[in-house]
């Protein structure tokens, strides 16, 4: 055993000995971390000066570095006033803490699905050098962000005695973000990237084209982005996307594309109109009813799955998508197929009239590109319609369950359930968490045998853009997304499976408050006066 | 008979003849005014460049004169690329509009309820000189909102052969925040006038202190906000006051001015405890089913039994009717829990000698209610003074011509008791016009959201769920259910943020544009 593995094994067990020691010392910290940590240990609440050279040494690591820079930044600038002064015992002339000394045993593996993202962070209450401990790189980052939140006043000061033990519940902590029916610019991307690993959440999923625009410039297919986006100055260039996937890394985040398809593909048949049926057309005809609707929503057209240059395209996307992301998820979408938008097309028409059904046009669409996707080293994500739609769906022989991962954002529970019946890893964003609302957390379900619990890989918060765009975007998303970061990364109950909302809304609110000084413009939840004069706004009733 | 009221009648004639003309020429029009103005004539859509050289002619009024700065140099400056290329003829060789013209009828009234508002604007097809003619400097100044929304483009071109006659169907069109549960800067306000000003809403009511912060500088009573503030450096001096008034008047936008009383006062008691009852305490205590103390979190009520209670308030009645030149004062009167009033042991021993808490309440509103009427102010209240279940007032004590009554409960049917009662009456009614809802509830450790999925019934715990659409507040009659003599006192409406779960950060996104939608419905929309 190595030398590093050792010191870590070492170090997870003293802070875990701290941790059964001292549990309940810190049942309400002075100073909270969100999303609260696993374990946090800190008997005697004090905090020691950070030195004015504080500085942080760790191992040689291309993200990591950028990481360690944005953070030593952060630490030296924000000077956080906490709403309520923490009651902490502070003597200026206590020794510094000097150095935060990084220790990683795996610095190879890549960010990715599943890996260890534990790290362990011990501050002494003698100064001198704290310890992050991480398996790895993107553990790491993670320790920093902790240790980030840890430091406040002005001159700097950082909490001291304390140990902490950290990993989270869930490995998927995502975020959908609908660039299509209306745009976001490259700098809205990467701040909503920053307050997405400020709170641990690692998954940006990038609905990235949808039926209203495609801003995807492609190389091998330039027309579609140059006809298809809204205009060439709201274009993400391959430059653009390598920008934001870089910073992504940088902060513990994945960027996973979705080029969602066949359905939700009008904007394609701006360059393409041979390859998308019903583009261009009324949404829902006058007369006919909901059944003969050519789109769930306004912004008509799907992939024609019957004409060969659909996939000559299709193909030529997936292929430069797979290199401008290096992520081993590709979501291919393929939610909302709707009926009479391939009727409206006459090929179909004819292959409907010989017998063919619809479900058939769709099974040949997903034989057609699923296995070049696989073949291309990915994993396929695509939403639960696929295979649960009531009319058009595939059988799961065309989806085998190692290549495939399913995000249900219908029925609640119900479908998450029906989808790991099927033996199918599952991504959560059921429709009553829509609106991000808070609670998220409870959809294993209580009757959900263990093994089918660990298909469900996390949850993902969306934030689809028919009403919303960047003026609105830090509002809509934080810090209600924060509430889910939480919910996956340490749960919602304490450590006696009590339900934890109670004491939740006080650590929010400070949370909220200090992502609004780090430039994201969260809104607010309470009043000042609540944060003021902490307890006075619950309740002790049922409402 | 002079001549510039000729000039605005001969005016007027030609602009409705040329109304009735062409009344359906522009249906939808390629540039299009918000709030869409009551009869809007283009016959032949045209434009013609804006002269570089543009100028705005007016007579001399002291506001006007601010407004005409501030749309001179919006027009020169903004360049409005529309979003569809409006389809309008244009040829840049066309004659340049050289300038805008204005008329004032009557220079002397002041911003005030029910001034006339009406405007008529003339743009000709020929170039020169356009006009606009207005009875008074407030209507003018929506004269120039709508001529800026009709020029556009780079280098700016304006609508030309544009004949228009505009004017409110309501003359009360406001909107209400909340600066005491989170503060707001004076530049955040004044934004907020200013985007009231472009949608033509004219009444500002600034609720400006609760239980949860007493932001306003009161010089006869500087502990009030020393002590009740959430910092020196939330506070509003009388220097902020005035420059809000000012940037409202030179906007056509009133500040009214809401000092809540005798609830929603917690925050008095950091200066005077003494005036306070029922102060700092937890609002809504364990094992009690009914007697919460607040309506929620943040106690507090002025007793209405102590005599320094109206020492105090006078004070600062004085005071603010002195630094709000507005003939309209909000005293509040909302929401009177009955076990604030009752945790105080002077009100305990006035009820079991046989005195009721609706008496006491009649004492705190004779108390103060004259005082506010001799300092020439109309009185507005919540409807709450005169419709609340447990605690209110008799009609008498609230005599019409002097009292409006701001309804927020029940829609229609609270509208119809208050006009009824001969009341005049401004709407906000809470499932249309409040703009916070639908955001969740802000109060802590709350047992409704522990529940399996599936039991919210779809207000995601917020007292007023849902969100209040923009069509839901489109399609809000205000009048709904009254005849037309009885519509008559329903003077406006105001949609409200309260700021529970709203500050800087969301103020714009917030109130825009679903504010907008109230602002059309209030000046076009066609009643019944």
């Amino acid at each position: 055993m190595p030398r590093s593995a050792f010191y870590f094994k070492l170090q997870l067990f003293i802070t875990f000995l701290t941790f059964i020691l001292s549990q309940s010392s810190c049942g309400s910290c002075p100073i909270n971390v969100w999303p609260k940590p696993r374990t946090f240990s800190w008997p005697n609440p004090q905090a020691n000066p950070l030195s004015p050279s504080f500085q942080i040494i760790s191992p040689s690591h291309f993200y990591l570095s950028k990481a360690i820079s944005h953070y030593l930044n952060l630490i030296n600038t924000e000077h956080h006033l906490p709403l309520v002064r923490p009651s902490v015992n502070f003597s200026s002339s206590s020794p510094p803490l000097r150095a935060l000394h990084i220790t990683v045993y795996d610095l190879v593996t890549p960010l990715q699905h599943g890996i260890n993202e534990t790290y362990t962070l011990t501050i002494p209450s003698s100064g001198g050098t704290a310890s992050l401990a991480a398996h790895t790189a993107w553990g790491a980052i993670w320790g920093l962000e902790t240790f980030s939140q840890l430091v406040w006043g002005s001159p700097s000061r950082v909490a001291a005695g304390v140990y902490l033990l950290d990993k989270p519940l869930f490995p998927h902590r995502g975020l959908v973000l609908d660039t299509s029916r209306n745009y976001y610019a490259v700098e809205d991307i990467k701040r909503t990237i920053m307050a997405m690993g400020a709170n641990k959440m690692n998954v940006f999923h990038w609905h990235i084209t949808d039926s209203h625009s495609f801003p995807l410039v492609i190389p091998s297919e330039p027309e579609l982005s140059s006809k298809g986006s809204y205009g060439s100055e709201m274009v993400y260039t391959p430059d653009d996307v390598k920008e934001i996937v870089e910073f992504g890394l940088s902060h513990g985040v994945r960027v996973v594309p979705e080029i969602d398809s066949p359905g939700h593909t009008g904007s394609w048949a701006e360059a393409y109109p041979e390859i998308v049926t019903c583009a261009n057309m009324f949404w829902w005809p006058a007369g006919s009813d909901s059944l003969d609707k050519l789109a769930a929503e306004p912004g008509t057209g799907h992939l024609n799955p019957l004409n060969p240059k659909t996939y000559e395209v299709l193909k030529n996307v997936i292929a430069d998508v797979v290199k401008l992301f290096p992520e081993p998820f590709y979501h291919g979408g393929a939610d909302e197929i709707i009926p009479g938008c391939w009727k409206a097309d006459p090929a179909i028409q004819s292959f409907l009239s010989n017998g063919g059904t619809l479900s058939q046009a769709l099974e040949t669409f997903v034989n057609s590109t699923f296995p070049f996707i696989v073949s291309l080293n990915r994993t396929v994500v695509y939403w639960e319609d696929v295979f649960l739609d009531d009319l058009i769906k595939v059988n799961s022989s065309c989806l085998p369950p190692e290549h495939t991962i399913l995000q249900t954002w219908n029925n609640g529970p119900n479908n998450t359930k029906k989808l790991v019946d099927a033996g199918y890893r599952v991504i959560v964003s059921s429709a009553e968490f829509y609106y991000l609302d808070c609670g998220h957390g409870d959809f294993v379900g209580n009757n959900s045998r263990e093994e089918e619990a660990k298909l469900v890989l996390g949850g993902e918060v969306a934030l689809w853009s028919e009403q919303a765009d960047p003026t609105v975007l830090d509002s809509r998303l934080w810090p209600r997304s924060s509430a889910m970061a939480e919910a996956l990364w340490s749960g919602n109950k304490d450590e006696k499976g009590v339900k934890r909302y109670a004491e939740a809304t006080d650590r929010l609110n400070e949370w909220r408050y200090r992502m609004v000084r780090r430039g994201i413009a969260a809104e607010p939840i309470q009043p000042l006066w609540c944060v003021r004069n902490p307890g006075m706004c619950n309740t002790v009733h049922p409402i």
